[in-house]
């Protein structure tokens, strides 16, 4: 059986999905974590549940609410798994009726009955299921209490149809639905019940799925007609109309469902927001908090802890590698492959690791409070002066971690425009791909102001997206009026192991990466430097390797750093930005990090270097980032401008930066 | 109008009709229409964002859009 799991945003879905499979998704306390449908198995084996984006109606506004509609229409369901808020149990409700009119069985799982009750609200489940008509379980899905017995109810093969009829919306509508009916003469596997009442809503998916069935000028002059209708017999639009009909059922049920007590006292979240979202302090307590993030993650823990993990590394491993490969009697050639290319290489970059976890804990820790959406209404003001909205700010955040999921993100924001403008700007977001490269340019040039220069190159990252945001919405994204409403979830106490998962679940595909991708590149790496033109074993300066990163080097002049090695660092760094390291540690043989760090100074004044950290920041999103844009575009001319662009900015800047440094007498 | 209310007063909505269809749209979604009570959490600066509750949750909107809102005082 293939059960779907709908709720509104924020009510615990994928927690509960985890706690029903078995399986790891990710989590967060913000609306729109999940942007896109998952699907996992039951622990018995046989049924498959799927995920999808939290919606508030099946009559969407943005693209990520968009895919449950769509799922709806083209994809088959056997039952349903209705996640309700038992603290806002009135509008979630709205999407149960929508749920039942759809006909498939609809189980309820109430979740959150502890936030309520600490709200003075008391709900009766036996009364609230009977008034409803369909079984009800109350879970708890952050712990998992309850889920043994939805998952019982849910994959029972017994069950009734639901009430589709659950709420009457008068003769003229009744009788609209039922001439529908003999329209769409069942052409259609749905219910036409419930694609009558959508489209009467205005849901543009699923009139665009009728057209497939009913001759387009019919069915439009079918709408139009029974618009006009409603609007004199009723004095309302019909959408709101439909709206007041729900309403008034549900009333009827929250008065039976319900009982009212006094509310115990001032909910801790409200205290906490009168100091976070407060006037004069909330963005400087923003700014603190970043500041405190990247310290810990650059100076006071994360420095600390990668300079130990590469003295193992270069130390301890390295030696027991070349003792056995000694013992192994290896041949030169693997003795080379493995040490100067897959230990330098592999190596080079997993001695990011800690650095890489405290920066994704934080992230973690940020998404999980409820903190999140709280940065996004600080951050509105700002953001429409740019022209972009409060919530671009969230895929923003993420994209610090990695870019991908941080444009994936941006399918919360409702309107094309600023969607797309997100996409385009969140891969000036600084990932955790790009830290390694600051982290030793930084050791090697600047050691005493470390955090300080990494710091720089983040806000300065933040502060060319908005300058560009303002420079695209007024000339070539023109138009469109911005939109902003968002829901402040109540903050939660973080748990320890769920920011522990979320941090593995981020954290794990920088080491999964460092195993395939970058162990592969840095073979290839090694082999392009290993053989040249005139055979194999050459000196360096004869490879291959030379010879390409040597071709494009001279357009680097201008900028600082006119060297094959760079240049040769800047192709590998458009697969993956961590690949600089790896070619970067193979190129230069440096059989450690600090050796690396010394070599770079022949190569690079301080000036240089620091040209050179703000072109890796700016000057192109990686592969994957680019086969993203590609996919939530859906525009090769999007696509190939979220690269152009990037690169015309990274030249500049860096121009501006080396010329003017230099004029103004730093080296 | 809301948006002309102080932190901390309460109110109920009378008339949403004249903002944005999308906005208002969403206001639905979040249970926000004519008849429900909301009370001011607090201003954003520099002419940003209202936060209101409304039956325990927090909402944030626009103060273009929360000027447009027709209220009475509770």
């Amino acid at each position: 059986m293939d059960i779907a799991l709908i709720g509104n945003p924020n009510t615990g879905k994928t927690s509960l999905f985890n706690n029903l499979t078995g399986s790891y998704e990710y989590v967060g306390n913000w609306s729109g974590v999940t942007v896109e449908k998952k699907v996992g198995q039951f622990k018995n084996k046989k049924d498959k549940l799927i995920d999808l984006p939290g919606i508030y109606s099946l009559n969407p506004l943005s693209k990520d609410e968009g895919v449950v509609t769509q799922f709806l229409l083209s994809e088959h369901v056997d039952k349903m798994i209705n996640i309700l808020d038992a603290s806002q149990l009135e509008r979630n409700l709205h999407l149960t009726i929508q749920l039942l009119e759809y006909g498939k069985p609809v189980v309820i799982g109430l979740n959150m009955v502890d936030v309520a009750l600490k709200r003075g609200l008391q709900i009766e489940p036996n009364h609230l299921s009977n008034q409803i008509g369909i079984p009800l379980t109350p879970v708890i899905a952050r712990t998992g209490k309850g889920c043994d017995l939805l998952a019982e109810a849910v994959t029972s093969e017994r069950m009734s149809e639901p009430n589709a009829r659950i709420v009457n919306y008068g003769i003229e509508i009744e009788e609209a639905i039922l001439r529908f009916e003999q329209l769409l003469d069942n052409k259609s596997s749905r219910s036409a019940r419930w694609l009558a009442l959508q489209m009467f809503e205005g849901n543009q998916y699923v009139k665009k799925y009728v057209k497939n069935y009913i001759e387009s000028e019919k069915l439009d002059q079918f709408l139009v007609e029974i618009k006009d209708t409603v609007k004199r017999s009723t004095g309302v639009s019909i959408d709101q109309f439909i709206f007041q009909k729900r309403k008034e059922t549900i009333d009827q049920i929250m008065a039976d469902a319900y009982i009212k007590r006094e509310q115990i006292k001032t909910p801790l979240s409200e205290k906490i927001d009168a100091i976070v979202t407060n006037k004069i302090l909330g963005l400087p307590i923003f700014f603190l908090l970043m500041y405190l993030m990247f310290m810990l993650t650059f100076d006071w823990l994360g420095f600390p802890l990668s300079d130990l993990l590469d003295a193992f590394i270069t130390g301890t491993l390295s030696n027991t590698i070349e003792n056995l490969l000694n013992a192994a009697g290896a041949s030169a050639f693997i003795h080379s492959l493995i040490l100067d290319g897959i230990v330098a290489g592999v190596g080079g970059v997993l001695v990011f690791v800690p650095q890489i976890f405290i920066l994704f804990f934080f992230i973690s820790l940020l998404e999980d409070s409820g903190y999140m959406a709280r940065v996004a209404l600080v951050m509105d003001r700002l953001m429409e002066a740019v022209g972009l909205n409060g919530k671009a700010f969230i895929p923003m955040m993420i994209g610090f971690g990695c870019n991908v999921p941080g444009i994936m993100a941006a399918r919360t924001i409702e309107t094309p425009k600023e969607r797309l403008l997100t996409i385009l700007l969140t891969p000036l977001m600084s990932c955790s791909a790009r830290l390694p490269v600051y982290a030793l340019f930084v050791g090697a040039f600047f050691v005493q102001q470390k955090a300080f220069i990494v710091l720089s190159l983040y806000i300065l990252g933040i502060v060319v997206a908005l300058v560009l945001a303002k420079l695209f919405s007024s000339t070539i994204l023109k138009g469109e009026t911005s939109f902003f409403v968002i829901e402040l979830p109540p903050y939660r106490l973080p748990q320890f192991q769920a920011l522990w998962r979320s941090t593995w679940d981020k954290g794990k595909g920088f080491v999964k990466k460092a195993g395939t991708f970058i162990f592969a590149g840095s073979v290839f790496i090694w082999l392009l430097s290993y053989i040249g033109p005139g055979g194999t074993d050459v000196a360096l300066d004869d490879s291959y390797l030379a010879a390409i990163g040597g071709f494009i080097a001279p357009l680097f002049e201008p900028i600082g750093f006119n060297t094959w090695q760079a240049g040769a660092s800047l192709i590998t760094g458009f697969l993956a930005k961590e690949a600089i390291i790896s070619t970067m540690n193979i190129i230069y043989f440096a059989p450690d990090e600090a050796s690396l760090q010394g070599l770079l100074s022949d190569y690079f004044t301080p000036l240089a270097g620091y040209s050179f950290m703000v072109f890796i920041l700016l000057y192109i999103p990686c592969l994957a980032t680019v086969a993203t844009i590609y996919k939530e575009t859906g525009s090769k001319k999007w696509t190939a401008f979220s690269m152009g662009y990037a690169l015309i900015i990274a030249y500049l800047l860096a121009l501006i930066i080396y010329q003017g440094g230099r004029l103004l007498g730093f080296m | 109008m809301l948006g002309k209310l102080k932190k901390g007063e309460k109110c109920r909505i009378l008339d949403i009709s004249r903002i944005d269809l999308l906005v208002r749209r969403r206001l639905l979604d979040l249970g926000i229409t004519e008849g429900t009570e909301v009370c001011i959490k607090c201003y954003m600066p520099f002419g940003g964002p209202i936060m209101v509750e409304s039956c325990g949750q927090c909402i944030g909107i626009r103060r273009v859009e929360a000027v447009q809102i027709e209220v009475e005082r509770l």
